[in-house]
C-alpha cells in the first residue's frame, strides 16, 4: 500500500465520475455540439462557411461547458474544503493537479470527439442543399474533427488550472469566458495595427484554428494555433502548480 | 508519534502558535486542549502538511510527513467534517481517498461498518447530519489502519452514544499500540479518554502533563484568624503555602486531615478547611484565563 501516480489518477477519476453534475455537463456539451451543428447545417445557405464549419459551430458553447466543467471541478476542491482531505492524503501536492487535469482533459477529449464526429455525420445528413457536402477523406476533414476534440479537451483542462488556481467557482468561470468570448470582441477595439498582431494568437483564436478547414486570413495554422493554446494552458497550470505547492490549503 | 518542535505559525502579524512543542507518543491517547482560537487546529493543519509553519519543524513517525511513501498508513487525520464535496456519496468519498493509495474497495465498506454508516453508504454527504459527517471524517482518518489517529474535536456534534462510542474507539487504538491525538475545548471530555495533555493557550504551550497530575496539582483551601502561625506549623518538605487573602491559606501537598490535625495540636481555630477537589474543567479555565481571546463580555 503506497502512492502511486496511477493511484492518483484513478482517485482523480472516482472523484470525476462520482459527481451527479459531470455527467449532465458533459451530456449538455455533446448535445450542443451535435444540436448547433445540425441547425446550422441544415439552415445555412451561403458560400463563406464549409460543411465541416457548419457541423462544428457548435464548439464554441461546447468549449464554455467543458471549461466551465473543468473549473467547477478544480474549484470544488476549495468550495467544499475537499481540498483538505485530498491534500492531506496526497501531501506531494502537486500529482494532485496533474491527475485531475489528466482525467479532466481525456474524458472532454473522448466525448467531445465522438460529439465532433457525430456532429459531422447528422449535420451532413441535414445539409443544406446549396452547401457542398465533404467526406471524411477529404483534405482537413479528419484533422479539423479530431483537433476540436483536442481543442475541447484542452479547454477542459485549461477550466480545471483555473479552478485550481483562483479556488473560486465564479472567478474562475469569469476568466474563462473573458479569455474565450469577451477578449476576441474587445480585441478590434484596439488600433488596427495591434489588432491585426494579436488577433490570431487571442486563446479562442489559436485554439479554435485547428477546427478550420482551410486557415483564413489572419488565422494561424491548424497545428500552430493548438500550440499556441496548449501554451496558454501549459502557463496556467505552471501557475496552478506554483500556487498549490507554495501556499497554505 | 508526532513530535513537534518548536513551531511557530503567523498568520500576516499574528502569531498564532508560538514556539510550540510536545510530543504525542505510541500507546498513549494524548489530548490537545485550549480555548477558542488557542492554535489546535492550526497545530493539526501543520502536522499533516497542510499549512506551513514559519519556523521549527514537526515529524510524524520520525519523518516530515510530506516524504511519506504511503501516507494514510502513517496518519489518519480528522481536520473538518465537512471537507467533503456535499454532492458524492460517502463510498465515493472514501473510495477517491483509498484510491490513491491502492486501499481495496473492501476496507471502505469495513470502515463505513466501523462508524456504523454502512445503511447511508450510497447517499449523498450533502444529506448527512453534523453527526454523520463527523462519523465520515472518522472513518477517513482509519481508512489506512494507521500508525497514528489525529481527530480535531472528533466527538463534535455526536449523540451520548457516539461520544461513548468515540471513546472506546480511541482508547482501543491507543491500547493497540497506536499514536492518538484528539483536540477538544472541554476538559470533562477529554480526561476521560486522554492520558496526557498538551494545553495550548494564544499559540504558547501552557501545560504538559498527565490527567492525573493536573489534578493533583491543587490543594486545600483553610481558613483561619492566625494564617502565620499555621505556616510554620505546617511547613515541611514537599508542601508549599501560599497567601491567597488575608485569612485564607492554599496549602498544596498536605491532605486536610493532615492540616486539621496540626492546627489541632497547637490550638488553631480553623473556620475553613475546603479540600480544593476543584474540577478539572476548573484547573482548565485556571490556567487557562490569561489565554482566552474570545471571551464573552459578563
Ligand atoms: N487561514 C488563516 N488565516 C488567518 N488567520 C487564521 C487562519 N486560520 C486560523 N487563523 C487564526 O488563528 C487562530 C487560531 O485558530 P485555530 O483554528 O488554530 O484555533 P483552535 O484552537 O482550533 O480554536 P477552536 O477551538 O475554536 O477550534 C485564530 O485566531 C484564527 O482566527
Ligand atoms: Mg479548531
Amino acid at each position: 500500500m503506497k502512492i502511486t501516480p496511477g493511484g492518483v489518477v484513478a482517485a482523480e477519476w472516482t472523484k470525476f465520475s462520482s459527481l451527479r453534475s459531470t455527467w449532465i455537463t458533459t451530456g449538455i456539451s455533446v448535445l450542443l455540439l451535435i444540436a448547433f451543428g445540425m441547425i446550422a447545417s441544415a439552415s445555412f445557405s451561403g458560400d463563406t462557411m464549409t460543411s465541416v464549419d457548419l457541423a462544428l459551430s457548435g464548439s464554441i458553447l461546447a468549449a464554455l461547458s467543458v471549461g466551465v466543467l473543468g473549473a467547477l471541478l478544480g474549484a470544488s476542491e476549495y468550495t467544499t474544503g475537499m481540498i483538505r482531505a485530498t491534500l492531506a492524503t496526497v501531501p506531494r501536492r502537486s500529482p494532485v493537479l496533474w491527475s485531475k487535469s489528466l482525467v479532466a482533459g481525456a474524458a472532454a477529449f473522448v466525448t467531445m470527439t465522438i460529439g465532433a464526429f457525430a456532429a459531422f455525420a447528422l449535420g451532413s445528413a441535414v445539409l443544406n442543399e446549396k452547401v457542398g457536402g465533404l467526406g471524411l477523406g477529404d483534405d482537413g476533414v479528419l484533422r479539423a474533427l479530431l483537433g476540436a476534440g483536442l481543442y475541447l479537451g484542452l479547454v477542459a483542462v485549461l477550466g480545471v488550472a483555473l479552478g485550481m488556481l483562483v479556488r473560486s467557482s465564479a472567478g474562475a468561470i469569469a476568466i474563462l469566458t473573458g479569455a474565450l468570448l469577451v477578449v476576441p470582441v474587445l480585441a478590434p477595439l484596439l488600433p488596427d495595427a495591434i489588432s491585426d498582431a494579436v488577433t490570431p494568437y487571442l486563446p479562442g483564436n489559436a485554439g479554435s484554428a485547428v477546427m478550420a478547414l482551410a486557415p483564413a486570413e489572419g488565422t494561424l495554422s491548424p497545428w500552430a494555433g493548438l500550440a499556441v493554446f496548449a501554451g496558454y494552458v501549459a502557463v496556467t497550470l505552471a501557475a496552478a502548480a506554483y500556487r498549490l505547492k507554495k501556499t497554505d490549503a | 508519534m508526532i513530535q513537534v518542535r518548536e513551531v511557530t505559525k503567523r498568520y500576516g502579524a499574528k502569531t498564532v502558535v508560538d514556539r510550540l512543542s510536545f510530543t504525542a507518543k505510541p500507546g498513549q491517547v494524548t489530548g490537545f486542549l485550549g480555548p477558542n482560537g488557542a492554535g489546535k487546529s492550526t497545530t493539526m493543519r501543520m502536522i499533516v502538511g497542510l499549512d506551513a509553519p514559519n519556523s521549527g519543524d514537526i515529524l510524524v513517525n520520525g519523518k516530515p510527513y510530506v516524504s511519506a511513501k504511503a501516507p494514510l498508513r502513517e496518519i489518519g487525520v480528522l481536520i473538518e467534517a465537512k471537507a467533503v464535496h456535499p454532492g458524492r456519496t460517502a463510498v465515493s468519498h472514501l473510495l477517491a481517498l483509498a484510491r490513491t493509495h491502492g486501499i481495496p474497495r473492501s476496507r471502505v465498506d469495513q470502515v463505513l461498518d466501523m462508524v456504523g454508516l454502512s445503511t447511508v453508504a450510497h447517499k449523498r454527504v450533502g444529506a448527512f447530519s453534523l453527526g454523520m459527517g463527523q462519523r465520515l471524517g472518522i472513518a477517513a482518518a482509519l481508512l489506512g489502519d494507521p500508525a497514528v489517529v489525529m481527530l480535531d474535536e472528533p466527538v463534535n456534534g455526536l449523540d451520548p452514544e457516539g461520544v461513548l462510542w468515540v471513546r472506546n474507539l480511541l482508547t482501543g487504538l491507543a491500547a493497540e499500540g497506536r499514536t492518538v491525538m484528539l483536540s477538544s475545548h472541554l476538559m470533562s471530555e477529554v480526561s476521560l479518554i486522554a492520558d496526557h495533555l498538551v494545553i495550548v493557550g494564544r499559540g504558547r504551550l501552557l501545560a504538559d502533563t498527565t490527567v492525573a497530575d493536573f489534578v493533583t496539582a491543587e490543594g486545600v483551601r483553610v481558613v483561619t484568624p492566625a494564617p502565620d502561625e499555621l505556616r510554620t506549623v505546617i511547613a515541611g518538605p514537599g508542601i508549599t503555602v501560599t497567601s491567597t487573602g488575608a485569612e485564607e491559606l492554599l496549602v498544596a501537598g498536605a491532605s486536610a486531615r493532615e492540616i486539621g490535625l496540626a492546627a489541632a495540636t497547637r490550638g488553631i481555630p480553623l473556620f475553613e478547611l475546603t479540600p480544593q477537589n476543584s474540577s478539572l474543567e476548573e484547573a482548565f479555565m485556571d490556567l487557562t484565563r490569561d489565554a482566552v481571546e474570545y471571551e464573552a463580555s459578563r
